[in-house]
């Protein structure tokens, strides 16, 4: 079995040998292609990080330009002097405005259980 | 292995030891791409970059000829994947006209050759893996993405077929 197995191996790599070995490209020379189609691609990757990098800035810089919404503080003086008040500059708040002496007393008056605890 | 010639990506992998296996890494990506030259040499290209950007990352855990043909038979695999539909009616057309052809022209000695040919795709993978580029078994597996076990059978029934496909041809030819 061992003979067969060996003359097996030696009649196909033979006949593989010859369909490859006549045209084998050198190392050196694939090896060198390899190399610049390396630096190509570290090159087209770096460009377009760069690329990215300069779009993401200008919508930054667009963003911050276009925004009009100046964000403000709020003043403990003014509130205290005033009994009107509203969200600052928090966009995302409902536009509710209420007069302190009209709106609150209906909730610190409430005696209405919610959920087992008084309002 | 010499530390000046190790890649800057995969520290494990050298330029000397991959020129080392240059012929045998070319005959499997030969072999991948139906012996078509060009294509086999783009591989290799191809597969060089891989390991030099450190995309394929060699970490020891087999051997660097086992890796290498690993890397191959991906990159041949997902190359041929998005053309092998469109191509297999093209090349089934174009084998069978080939093979007709052949058979007139090919010298005695090829039968050997028409014989690997004949074989289903896995079993001519790991006749060449273990008869030509000298992997065992157990390489050749891995090489290939199945177990062991699975290696073996196909093996074994390539080699089955082989001698019975020689020893018609051989009572044909006498």
């Amino acid at each position: 079995m061992k003979d067969t197995d060996d003359k097996l191996r030696e009649q196909i790599s033979r006949a593989w040998a010859r369909r490859v070995s006549d045209r084998q490209p050198p190392f050196d020379k694939t090896w060198q292609i390899a190399q610049s189609r390396h630096a190509a691609l570290r090159r087209r990757y770096r460009r377009f990080a760069g690329v990215a990098a300069i779009a993401a800035a200008i919508v930054i810089g667009l963003n911050a330009l276009t925004s009009t919404d100046e964000p403000t503080y709020i003043e403990v003086a003014e509130l205290l002097e005033s009994t009107y008040w509203s969200a600052p500059s928090d966009v995302l708040l409902p536009d509710r405005e209420f007069d302190i002496y009209q709106d609150m007393p209906v909730l610190f008056e409430s005696t209405e259980p919610a959920g087992g605890a008084l309002l | 292995m010499r530390d000046s010639d190790a890649l800057e990506n995969n520290p494990h992998v050298s330029r000397s030891a991959l020129e080392a296996i240059h012929g045998q890494v070319y005959g499997w990506a030969l072999s991948r791409c139906d012996f078509d030259h060009a294509t086999a040499e783009d591989l290799m290209q191809q597969a060089y970059v891989e390991l030099l950007s450190g995309s394929a990352r060699f970490d020891n855990k087999s051997t660097l000829k086992t890796f290498v043909f690993s890397v191959v038979q991906n990159l041949a695999r997902s190359r041929f994947r998005r053309i092998s539909s469109r191509l297999r009616l093209v090349k089934q057309y174009q084998q069978e006209s080939a093979s007709a052809v052949a058979q007139m022209s090919e010298p005695v000695d090829d039968g050997v050759w028409r014989a690997v040919r004949a074989l289903p795709a896995r079993q001519r993978d790991i006749i060449e893996l273990v008869f030509c580029r000298e992997l065992t078994i157990e390489q050749a597996a891995a090489v290939m993405g199945v177990s062991t076990g699975t290696g073996r059978v196909h093996y074994d029934r390539a080699k089955k077929a082989l001698r019975s496909r020689l020893q018609d041809w051989s009572e044909e030819e006498s």
